[in-house]
């Protein structure tokens, strides 16, 4: 891993203004974890640090932390006994001042299918009315994504084109499953999503677009749909995702435990 | 409607009237704002009162046009006398609510309204991606819980699809490889550069100055970055663009679903809007700052999701010219309660309802300080002041003596505005005529001196570089 090799420009938001370098924070972060842990473990764990790719306006925790960070992704999923995947995603924005908790199950396949009712809680440390909030929500079997709050239900879409529907944190897992299927695929796939278990965007196009070996090997992926701007999700060679960049912030995987198998 | 409605101010950032599939554009889909449209009244000559997010938020919650409130560009401070929405309406027994961006630099929006969502550091300019969803789960709490009696005036300001300018920031430090030859996205995805790309280069000095130069006043940077840029990359632009619409359309939907399966919904009356829009390649320019229509002409729209409320549904008011101002005394006229005396605005209610009522002949806009645009049935006129050598810090006109280059525009013939006819002898006088419309104008406008002294600053700034352009051109 060479400091001075450019980073490739879908993850590349050195921009000058920060402070550190945004180069140097996410090459820290990648050097940091342990790329070659394949240890089995009941949970699988991976912890995302999120760098602003904003040119100004973000926020730290506080002003004068000595790193970029502006937040934290933790994805934790467990297989249970009938071959369900269970799904334990908190995602904390200090910018936002929002701590969000997912809780969700998925099938046992490629692409992880949302079965079952789902549950978000959410957290505000900011100094507002809105403190906390909580939804949950299912799919119905005509298709339809209901979701519940302080009790008022509505339907957030249906899932009208036999797409496999999933969320957005699964894709950390779908990816490295389809990979291959991707990378053989002109046109990339399509697949549903359920952003945060709340938004759902129809059609989304998964695509392969291209391998780097600098900072480290990863494999790059492009993803985009209705209501969903480009982002680019890159695998290592051990089946991690390394680094997910959008316009707006980067995750950069900081630690892992545990191997999905 | 028997007690006090309910008022919700929906606003989007950046967003140009065009910008809505059901507007007719193919190339978004925005099913919840059209639902909106469906639900209420459309107006299609609405147009911000100066197209940079500050200026056009302070007449929001004034009343007032850029000159009178102390905003005439974004490092402007509100004037401490002028009374804002939340004030009058809290005055008045409304509960007065603001979620997300509020962007009136020198008033606190915590002063004015109850917050339930200011961002943990408060909201600044751009971060939809961080705010935006979080503004929805404050408001989906609100809604579902509400129980009280009391009417209430909610603000929701979204700030996508605002976050096209952090597309555009990206590339002042990095080359971003063309989409289409990355394979990212299919050039028939992409929409059509736009038919006015190409553009009429006789154009204000201010408008050069700010933003065509070298050294450009307004990001130059981005500036240097896009004259790199070839049409595939114009039209990716817009592309991003239209995504970041569809994902607000989405929060927007979230908080229509929730409202509509509450009681409430038959009495709250929902006016959208945003406080200017977006270039997204017209002209060759990128987000806002110009007088042309992509960045001035905005949506507005009057609606209700149930019947309580008078408004004509799934109907364009064709001919009214609708302006920034107009929020506040339409607010307050659903409100029952009589705007401040200095207010500009005038109430839509009546239109929206279908009412024939005296209305303006024309829309007036400022921009950049010394920036002037008046739109007619038939005609756009440009035109700008020329910085004065001694800065007495009071926002120009009316002035002739001043003024400098002017465009004129036929809105009729070449809408797209790529053929300025105001030195064509045949148009003289309508040239003349519009430019009495200015002056007739800005004779009703309180005009007030800018006293921050960072907004002073600003203004002697660019005063200087200006004239420098006057005097020794580029």
């Amino acid at each position: 891993m060479n400091d001075t090799t450019p980073l490739h420009w879908s993850f590349d938001y050195n921009q000058g203004a920060q402070n550190p370098e945004f180069a140097q924070e996410l090459l820290k972060l990648l050097r940091g974890y342990d790329t070659s842990h394949r240890e089995a473990a009941d949970v699988v764990r991976h912890v995302y640090e999120v760098l602003p790719n904003f040119w100004r306006g973000y926020k730290r925790a506080t002003p004068h932390e000595k790193t970029l960070r502006i937040g934290t992704a933790v994805i934790e999923r467990q297989k249970d006994d009938g071959n369900i995947w269970n799904y334990s995603v908190r995602y904390e924005n200090t910018t936002s001042g929002e701590d969000v908790r997912l809780k969700f199950r998925c099938s046992d396949e490629a692409y992880r299918p949302l079965i079952d009712k789902w549950r978000v809680d959410t957290q505000n440390s900011g100094d507002d009315v809105y403190s906390s909030l909580t939804y949950d929500g299912y799919l119905t079997l005509n298709a339809e994504i209901r979701l519940g709050i302080n009790g008022t239900e509505i339907i957030a879409g249906i899932v009208k084109n036999a797409l496999p529907l999933t969320c957005n944190w699964a894709l950390f897992d779908v990816i490295p499953a389809l990979a291959d299927t991707v990378q053989r695929s002109a046109l990339g796939i399509d697949i549903a999503l359920l952003d945060d278990l709340e938004q759902f965007r129809p059609k989304n196009r998964l695509g392969f677009l291209e391998s780097i070996h600098a900072p480290i090997p990863l494999d790059g992926y492009y993803l985009y749909g209705t209501g969903v701007l480009p982002s680019y999700w890159w695998l290592d060679s051990y089946g991690n995702i390394a680094i997910v960049s959008s316009v707006f912030e980067t995750l950069v995987l900081k630690e892992k435990t545990g191997t999905l198998s | 409607m028997s007690k006090r409605p309910n008022i919700l101010f929906i606003n989007t950032d950046q967003h140009s009237w065009h910008a809505l599939s059901a507007y007719g554009n193919p190339y978004l889909h925005t099913p919840n704002i059209d639902q909106l449209h469906r639900n209420g009244t459309s107006f299609r000559n609405s147009y911000c009162t100066d197209p940079v997010c500050a200026a056009a938020r302070s007449s929001w919650a004034t009343g007032m046009y850029t000159s009178e409130t102390g905003v005439p560009f974004n490092g402007g401070r509100l004037h401490a006398e002028i009374p804002d929405i939340g004030q009058v309406l809290n005055a008045g027994g409304y509960r007065t609510v603001h979620c997300g961006k509020w962007h009136v630099p020198g008033r606190d929006v915590r002063e004015s309204f109850e917050t339930l969502y200011y961002g943990r550091h408060n909201i600044a300019a751009g971060g939809a991606a961080y705010y935006d969803s979080a503004s929805t789960h404050a408001v989906a709490n609100f809604l579902t819980t509400y129980d009280s009696d009391e009417p209430f005036y909610l603000q929701l300001g979204y700030i996508d699809p605002h976050d096209v300018c952090e597309y555009l920031h990206n590339h002042e430090e990095k080359q971003i490889p063309n989409p289409i030859a990355q394979g990212i996205v299919s050039e028939d995805a992409l929409p059509p550069l736009p038919e006015n790309f190409n553009y009429d280069e006789r154009e204000t000095v201010l408008h050069r100055v700010c933003r065509r130069v070298d050294n450009a006043l307004i990001h130059a940077r981005i500036l240097k970055a896009v004259r790199e840029w070839d049409e595939l990359q114009w039209r990716y632009l817009t592309w991003n663009y239209y995504r970041f619409i569809e994902k607000v359309d989405a929060e927007i939907g979230r908080v229509l679903d929730l409202l509509r399966k509450t009681a409430l919904h038959e009495n709250t009356v929902i006016i959208f809007s945003a406080d200017h829009g977006e270039a997204s390649g017209s002209h060759q320019m990128f987000q806002k700052f110009t007088l042309y229509e992509e960045s001035v002409r905005v949506p507005f729209i009057i609606a209700c999701l149930g019947e309580e409320i008078s408004i004509q549904k799934a109907r364009f008011d064709e001919t009214h010219f609708i302006s920034g101002v107009d929020v506040f005394p339409t607010i307050c006229d659903y409100a029952g309660i009589a705007p401040p005396e200095a207010v500009q605005g005038m109430s839509v209610r009546p239109l929206a309802e279908g009412k024939d009522v005296p209305w303006r002949e024309y829309a007036y806009i400022e921009s950049n300080y010394w920036g002037r645009a008046i739109v007619t049935e038939q005609y756009k006129y440009i035109t700008e002041y020329k910085p004065q050598e001694t800065v007495d810090f009071l926002p120009p006109g009316p002035d002739a003596e001043h003024l400098g280059v002017a465009q004129l525009f036929d809105r009729h013939a070449v809408p797209s505005e790529t053929v300025n006819l105001a030195d064509v002898a045949a148009y003289s006088e309508t040239v003349e005529a519009c430019r009495e419309k200015l002056f007739a104008q800005e004779a009703e406008l309180r005009r007030r001196h800018i006293v921050h002294p960072g907004a002073q600053r600003i203004i002697s700034n660019w005063g200087e570089r200006l004239n420098a352009y006057w005097t020794h051109g580029e």
